[in-house]
């Protein structure tokens, strides 16, 4: 069928599925991170942690302008700047404004995703600065023209080969495939571009409105660099990304570094707000804080999805989810890829748009039982899939395939006629005959229903539906209770 | 410019609030409300000596799994010893020079260390408050030596609270960072830890640091050192009960209604000047 236009993500998934490279990592990460986060949840000596921070995650976004509030004012009296940006562009137009106004030169990022959501690399670049991604992850992709496929293993459908040969490349380093040596020669180039930058723009893991300080993870130590370094420290920050007391922020923390990478601490978690205090021999001299909405409010407005803003970036729906673990990220077309991308993708970037996203994943549940904050993402992903199907004002989705909700009235009215549907089995019983193959199944169905068959085979319908079998062999039985037992001795 | 209005109004339409109202954290003050922890105050206060021996096996324990090396020293003698061997056992990574920086902290200072590299070439820098070379020192050194405020044994955590003399980079751009610790200042786990900050109240930044940077980007493969320090030293400095209990017990019959935060600090005192009483003695 390859005159049919495919999407985009079922071309990216095609292209995954045939990546042994990717198949291999993606098992890797699946095999450690995800079943291990199920197994750390129910180790958990606090078992009522979980549940816990989800309340506090609902009880900070049903308060979300005073927490928002609280967090500028303490933030200003640190001495640092608070930005709200209701768009993308007004947060690249002020992060650009600063950049411009502190005559710089050249930027290092720490990993963040809203800095690739509202896509700021390319209006830095615009203006003549040079943008260094300092993840070793995001450096690799950076320097090889690719987009992350895992929130926290941007690279893992790169293998060690590939990054060699990258390295040597771009680096002029001579050629190695040995993980240490690579990460030795990135530590330096990095080292350099860190210590000369003039500015850092990082995310921001977590903020606290009571102390005016916001908190950020990493392992690598480059976040602490570009919030160290560089004269001035921008930080991003999606606007559900706070908490009200540090007591919430603490447990909040616990929940993400656990749920990312197992671990019960990251290997650095920095607390930073506002500029370098007098006498700080280093520090930044300027620090931002850009809060961004971005379409978040219209999810916050949203009672059904509100729950998504819960979220707390940890990767976890990842590491368990069957989909993502054949497809990887980039068939997501989007920053948030895997269950929490395939439910706020859609509503932050179009729903028809990201129609495929919703109805690939297969609702198992498994990002549930995972979520540290047991986000109900199967629900909001058949929320979702509703709106598709029957068009929503508020979303402004239209009905996304008008002939399939057709084949389903007409389907819905069938089966409610046990006469009719019984008739339509018979007929369809004589039609499918000359579809089914060698293997005794149908390889290939017309028109609307082809796409079912395109990738597999499916089963035909029996010969006899269970209750015909069922009328035949059983149920006269009921009413003749000895003859029940009599076969069953017989059995016996 | 500014749009804090119109961005925050957004957020009460989308919470369905009566228009033109502006909610403030006194409307709903139970928003701020911080649990009691008068609780955890307590189990931090009265850990027997026996149970911050455990303590300390944990820390250890988990100190080895992050790939953190604990030197246990009893004395600051020890301290100053176990140190001068690592400096003297390791080679810079980025340049020939062999500069080591010094948190400007007293526990560091009496080690003297500046004393002890007379016959090598290394440099020793403190990063006094004022000095506007402390950053061009720091990234010239290769070891880099703080005294984290406190640790955290569940997770083999040290808490860096930057202040003037204690910037941010001593112990993050140096290759090998020492971190020099007492044994008091162990609590065990993060809950316990974030109490005592919250008395601390740090205005400035701090930082939680959990063993040598780290990354595992290139196929899953773990790597130590990817911007900061390759290697982590921690010297836990481990008070003697012998010294601890006859003066725990002479404070407690002198005034028995007093705290005990405040009991536990002379024997610190003590601990210091017997040490600098054994290092006088050695020297002579």
């Amino acid at each position: 069928m390859s005159k049919k236009i495919e999407s985009a993500y079922i071309e990216g998934a095609k292209k995954a599925i045939a990546s042994p490279t990717l198949q291999k990592s993606l098992d890797n990460i699946q095999d450690r991170f995800g079943k291990g986060a199920m197994q750390l949840w129910k180790e958990l000596e606090d078992q009522g942690m979980r549940d816990r921070v989800k309340e506090s995650r609902m009880r900070t976004l049903a308060h979300l302008d005073i927490i928002l509030m609280e967090l500028a004012q303490k933030v200003r009296k640190r001495g640092g700047k608070v930005f709200f940006a209701r768009t993308a562009e007004e947060a690249v137009a002020y992060t650009l404004e600063v950049a411009q106004k502190n005559q710089v030169k050249s930027v290092v990022k720490g990993k963040s995703m809203t800095s690739m959501e509202i896509d700021i690399d390319p209006a830095l670049e615009k203006a003549g600065i040079e943008v260094v991604e300092t993840d070793l992850g995001e450096y690799i992709i950076q320097l090889a023209g690719d987009t992350p496929s895992h929130i926290i293993a941007p690279c893992i459908h790169m293998d060690r080969h590939d990054i060699g040969k990258l390295f040597t490349d771009k680096l002029g380093i001579e050629p190695t495939t040995d993980p240490p040596e690579l990460t030795m020669a990135a530590r330096k180039a990095l080292r350099e571009k860190l210590l000369s930058a003039d500015m850092g723009i990082t995310g921001c893991n977590l903020a606290c409105a009571e102390t005016g300080q916001i908190a950020l993870v990493s392992n690598e130590g480059n976040i602490r660099m570009s919030t160290t370094m560089p004269r001035i420290h921008l930080a991003l920050m999606g606007m559900e990304r706070v908490t009200a007391t540090t007591d919430e922020q603490r447990e909040t923390l616990q929940l993400l570094t656990r749920g990312a990478a197992l671990q019960k601490l990251s290997t650095y978690v920095s607390f930073n707000g506002g500029p370098k205090k007098e006498g700080d021999p280093d520090g930044p001299e300027e620090f931002h804080l850009v809060i961004i909405d971005n379409g978040r409010s219209k999810i916050l407005a949203d009672l059904e999805f509100r729950e998504s803003l819960a979220c707390i970036r940890c990767g976890a729906c990842l590491n368990i989810c069957p989909v993502y673990g054949k497809i990887g990220g980039h068939a997501y077309n989007s920053t948030y890829p895997g269950p929490i991308g395939a439910v706020i993708t859609p509503l932050l970037d179009g729903v028809n748009k990201h129609a495929d996203l919703c109805k690939g994943e297969t609702l198992c549940g498994a990002c549930l039982d995972v979520c540290p904050v047991k986000n109900d993402l199967p629900r909001m992903l058949s929320a979702l899939r509703y709106k598709l199907a029957y068009g929503d004002n508020r979303w402004n989705v239209r009905q996304h395939n008008v002939k399939e909700a057709y084949v389903y009235a007409a389907w819905q009215k069938a089966i409610s006629h046990s006469s009719a549907y019984r008739r339509m089995i018979k007929t369809a019983r004589l039609l499918q005959k000359p579809f089914i193959g060698k293997n005794n199944m149908i390889k290939k169905m017309a028109g609307l229903a082809s796409g079912w068959t395109d990738d597999r085979d499916l089963p035909p319908i029996a010969q006899r539906t269970f209750s015909e079998i069922w009328d035949e062999k059983y149920a006269k039985r009921q009413q003749q209770t000895p003859a029940i037992k009599e076969e069953t001795n017989n059995e016996k | 410019m500014r749009n804090d209005l119109p961005f925050l109004d957004n957020i009460r339409k989308a919470l369905n609030l009566p228009q033109g109202q502006e909610r403030t954290k006194l409307t709903v003050p139970t928003l701020f409300e911080k649990p009691d922890k008068s609780a955890t105050r307590r189990r931090i206060e009265r850990r027997t000596y026996q149970e911050k021996q455990d303590l300390i096996n944990i820390f250890s324990e988990n100190c080895t799994n992050l790939g953190t090396k604990l030197h246990i020293a009893g004395s600051l003698k020890e301290a100053e010893d176990i140190t001068v061997e690592i400096v003297r056992s390791r080679q810079p990574e980025f340049s020939y020079n062999r500069h080591i920086v010094l948190h400007d902290h007293p526990d560091i200072a009496a080690m003297q260390l500046w004393k002890r590299f007379n016959r090598e070439s290394v440099t020793v820098h403190t990063t006094f408050s004022g000095d506007h070379e402390t950053t061009e020192k720091t990234i010239a050194s290769y070891i880099g030596i703080t005294v984290p405020s406190i640790s955290i044994a569940e997770s083999g955590t040290l808490v860096q609270i930057t202040s003037a003399g204690c910037p941010r980079s001593t112990s993050l751009v140096p290759s090998i960072h020492i971190a020099l610790i007492r044994s008091e200042t162990l609590v065990a786990d993060l809950k316990e830890a974030c109490c005592l900050l919250e008395d601390l109240k740090p205005e400035d930044s701090y930082v939680f640091i959990s063993g040598p940077s780290k990354t595992a980007d290139i196929e899953a493969h773990l790597v130590h050192g990817a911007h900061g320090p390759k290697e982590v030293h921690i010297i836990l400095l481990k008070e003697e009960p012998q010294q601890l209990e006859p003066q725990a017990i002479q404070v407690e019959s002198e005034s028995p209604s007093e705290e005990k935060t405040e009991s536990e600090t002379p024997p610190e005192q003590a601990c210091t000047l017997d040490d600098q009483a054994e290092e006088t003695a050695e020297k002579s």
